[in-house]
């Protein structure tokens, strides 16, 4: 076939696709706001394992994603939300939209991963960590920090960078985290110390990690995914993981109410907690709640603990979410940068 | 006889009515509507109620009052820079001789056709803690905040408010400069007697566009802002952050406050001018003046050299191993790792191609008739015209969402295609295509058309003849802005690209997202080198059917 033909084909398809407007059968649409190379590779095993099922991605960042979903709400356009912060996920206008399903092999999870209610399920999640330029930390003089408290010497003062816990999903969840380890009274003591020493609270949960390893600043408060994927690029960066404890995250997938092919999005739903799916978490994800993970090689060599789950605050969802606008109110009138 | 005049009179009013009436239904479904779905949720209130008490929350928020006095003084410091900035480069192309004036253009067009990660990383690259002028100087300058926007917001408006001002001095009648060169009037005084006079309505549009685009601009902040918080930068936290709808709703309403100042460019707007566009006029082509020329020619110089530097240094770095680690050269991050590849670049250029013309066509076509209508009709149009550019993009994405996406509407048809992002991109710089058209269309010399009108010519011979053949050149232009625009701008799109339809800013934000800074620059760097290829190619087409024609 000629170019020509090939581009009048794509051209009458997707016009086809324009007017029609409905989804033909087989077809799971999957809004979801896990990473890019992982979703690659999921989707690709899913193809094997469901060869019938058309599977359409559309991955975006947790906040856009999120506002995306409910600025559809009216009309949803998707099967599944697939790997979704849970504490955006259990916003309750999120959670209206969802249809009680238990998955294949959701006995399985523990239950912290499953809402009781059966609406969401978390297979996999993500934690906080310092992203740490060494050549930096040697131009200056410093040591590197082991834990939150180092962070609140003098000598860091103006080489750390944090996420805007209003604008970013993550700097909320470390914010969340420091509060749900240490009490409230403690929490607050450290964050408003923290912010002695920080130069700037960013928009996003990812750019502290880019900008401390493109030598901007020393230290970026961000994800374990950030700095694991920096160190394999070969940038000048260690992960530290707080001693006392690392926030984290669950990212959560539920079924639309809405579906117009629940059949097959249930089949892939499924498919997320399969032991074929499982040994793909393992590649790309620090935590897995699905039985017998071990984190890669590559993980432990960036700077990932063994045992991941004793490195991690144990965090209280129901709350994080419930107490997110009261909790970002008094961050902005004590903080308020 | 009289039967062919009054049939000519009669497809006259055809004309005039489908020139006014195809673009304002346009704006009226495809910006009032959604606008207003942005007001409902702005008045629906948490208990359910209908009521101002959104607004009474946001003003009594901790950070509202300190970010709408940093908007204002950004934006207020941008349009004083942008406006004089951007006056040098207009007059030094229009007015001047200054060598390699199409280069000039070019380059201070360069932040149109960047996406705005580029922008904030060049001067990070550049200016930043670890920069390489910074490591060249020895110091270390702090960009992230107040000044660092300053310098990415004027980069970014500067080329628009060029735009509108070479519009507004492109034509000029040189007997009336003559005259006041006879009457022994020096260059300094013609320049304040004269042409500041007669570009007063393009100034003041720039003007506008500048401040507005820059009180609206969040992808600046977001890259190079640091703490500095500004309205748009409070939105995205309320609406992306905290998935308050309503809240950044009323920031969304607040920022259309500015807005009103275009009553008084409305004013200004129908205003006599003289010195130009007479029907008898004889074209100003500037003598070398080395007193004028040669500062004009360095200083003209100096400004372009920021962005292309800025850009230049992205562009490169997409060619480096490692930035700022390792130095040499490689293909690698080509191979871009995101699912679509390249695919996205090519639906972004038909879908940019779409907006282009059409807002061309309809900006053309609305310009005529406003200026053939009664006050009346023509004052709230002229104003729902200038609306659109106070609209931030994260508004704009997420009301033609909720807008576009209800069932049972007859344009629901229309979501999740490549016609709406191509509908959205044109609304989103309609009002630069505007103010660019209306004050190209004030050059046209009255009483030529007049002329033609009264030797019989009707309404369409007139357009084809004497305001088309006029109107060319600033055409050209909007189109080749909104083509730019629509090929790298973010924030609205983001919100209506689909698993199967999406754009090329979308595909570089996500490898940014994903780690892969290099990546995206490289992406990017595709995008801008198909933007200039095509622009290119249009070019010469054009010039080519100039020469059949």
């Amino acid at each position: 076939m000629t170019v020509m033909a090939m581009r009048t084909l794509r051209w009458s398809c997707c016009l086809t696709m324009l007017l029609v407007g409905s989804v033909q059968a087989g077809t799971v649409t999957a809004y979801t706001a896990l990473e890019e190379d992982e979703i690659a590779a999921y989707v690709a095993a899913a193809k094997t394992a469901l060869p019938d099922v058309a599977l359409k991605v559309l991955r975006l960042s947790t906040g856009d994603l999120s506002a995306r979903i409910l600025a559809e709400a009216a009309n949803p356009q998707h099967d599944v939300i697939w790997g979704l912060g849970v504490t955006n996920m259990l916003d309750p206008r999120i959670q209206a939209l969802l249809e009680p399903y238990t998955p294949k092999g959701a006995d399985k999870l523990p239950p912290r991963a499953r809402g009781a209610d059966g609406r969401w399920f978390a297979a996999t999640g993500y934690m906080a960590a310092f992203c740490v330029n060494t050549e930096r930390l040697k131009a200056k003089g410093l040591p590197s920090p082991r834990d939150w408290s180092d962070l609140l010497d003098p000598k860091y003062k103006g080489e750390v960078v944090m996420p805007n816990p209003v604008s970013s999903g993550t700097g909320y969840l470390q914010v969340a985290g420091i509060l749900q380890q240490q009490g409230e009274e403690a929490g607050w003591k450290l964050i408003k110390g923290l912010d002695a020493n920080v130069a700037q609270y960013i928009k996003s949960g990812s750019r502290p990690c880019k900008v401390a390893r493109a030598g901007e600043f020393a230290i970026g408060v961000s994800l374990a995914f950030a700095a694991i994927q920096s160190v394999e690029e070969g940038f000048p960066v260690t992960m530290v993981i707080p001693a006392g404890g690392a926030g984290y995250e669950l990212e959560a997938s539920g079924l639309m109410r809405t579906s117009k092919n629940p059949a097959d999005a249930k089949r892939f739903l499924d498919w997320t907690l399969s032991e074929a799916a499982a040994a793909l978490y393992g590649r790309y994800k620090e935590i897995v709640t699905t039985p017998g993970y071990k984190p890669s090689a590559a993980f432990i060599k960036a700077g990932l603990p063994e045992d991941v789950s004793a490195a991690l605050v144990r965090m209280d969802f129901d709350m994080s979410a419930k107490m997110r606008s009261a909790i970002l109110e008094r961050w902005q009138k004590e903080i308020g940068r | 006889m009289t039967g062919t005049i009054k049939r000519a009179r009669d497809s006259d009013r055809w004309l005039l009515a489908a020139c006014l009436g195809v673009p304002l239904a346009a704006l009226l479904i495809f910006f009032a509507n959604p606008l207003a779905t942005v007001v409902a949720y702005s008045l629906m209130e948490p208990d359910g109620q209908i009521g101002l008490g959104n607004y009474a929350s946001v003003m009594a928020a901790p950070n509202f009052w300190r970010a709408t006095a940093n908007s204002l003084v950004m934006s207020l410091s941008t349009t004083a820079v942008a406006l004089l900035l951007g006056l040098v480069i207009a007059y030094a192309t229009q007015r001047c001789r200054v060598p390699g004036r199409a280069l000039l253009l070019g380059a201070v067009a360069l932040p149109l056709l960047a996406p705005s990660l580029v922008q904030g990383l060049g001067l990070i690259f550049l200016l930043g803690r670890n920069g390489l002028i910074t490591k060249l100087l020895g110091i270390e300058i702090n960009i992230y905040g107040f000044w660092g926007l300053l310098i990415a917001n004027t980069l970014y408006a500067l080329p628009q408010a060029v735009l509108i001002i070479a519009a507004a001095l492109r034509s000029a009648d040189a007997r009336i400069y003559e005259a006041a060169e006879v009457l022994g009037s020096s260059g300094v005084r013609r320049f304040f007697d004269i042409t500041l006079p007669n570009i007063k309505f393009g100034l003041l549009s720039a003007a506008f566009i500048i401040f507005t685009v820059t009180i609206t601009d969040f992808g600046n902040a977001a890259t190079i802002g640091g703490d500095y918080a500004i309205l748009a930068t409070e939105i995205y936290g309320q609406v992306v952050g905290q998935m308050n709808f309503n809240m950044g709703a009323v920031v969304g309403i607040l920022l259309l406050l500015p807005t009103l100042l275009a009553f008084y460019l409305e004013r200004v707007a129908t205003e006599r001018q003289f010195g130009s566009g007479s029907e008898a006029a004889v074209p100003l082509t500037p003598a070398w003046t080395p007193a004028r020329d040669l500062p004009m020619t360095v200083a003209a110089w100096l400004i372009a050299l920021l962005p292309v530097v800025t850009i230049g240094i992205v562009v490169y770095a997409s060619f480096v191993w490692l930035w700022p680690y390792r130095f040499d050269l490689t293909l690698r991050h080509y191979a871009v790792k995101i699912s679509g590849g390249y695919e996205p670049l090519w639906t972004t250029v038909q879908v940019s191609l779409g907006a282009a013309l059409a807002g061309t066509l309809l900006l053309f076509a609305l310009g005529f008739a406003l200026q053939r209508l009664p006050r009346a009709i023509v004052k709230p149009i002229y104003l729902l015209c200038l609306l659109p550019a106070a609209v931030p993009g994260l508004v704009l994405g997420l009301a033609y969402v909720l807008t576009f996406n209800a069932p049972g509407m007859p344009w629901q048809a229309l979501y999740g295609t490549a016609t709406l992002l191509a509908v959205c991109n044109m609304m989103h710089y309609w009002t630069q295509g505007f103010l660019t058209t209306m004050t190209g269309l004030r050059q046209v010399p009255s009483a030529l058309e007049e002329t033609a009108a009264s030797l019989g010519a009707g309404l369409p011979r007139l357009v084809r003849d004497v305001t088309g053949p006029w109107m060319a050149p600033t055409l050209v232009s909007v189109f080749f802005f909104l083509f730019m625009r629509s090929m790298v701008t973010l924030s609205a799109v983001v919100f209506l690209v689909t698993a199967s339809v999406s754009v090329a800013s979308v595909s570089i934000m996500r490898l940014d997202e994903a780690g892969f800074t290099s990546q995206a620059a490289a992406y990017a760097t595709c995008t801008m080198a198909v933007v200039v290829l095509a622009a290119g190619l249009m070019r010469l087409s054009l010039r080519l059917l100039g020469r059949g024609g």
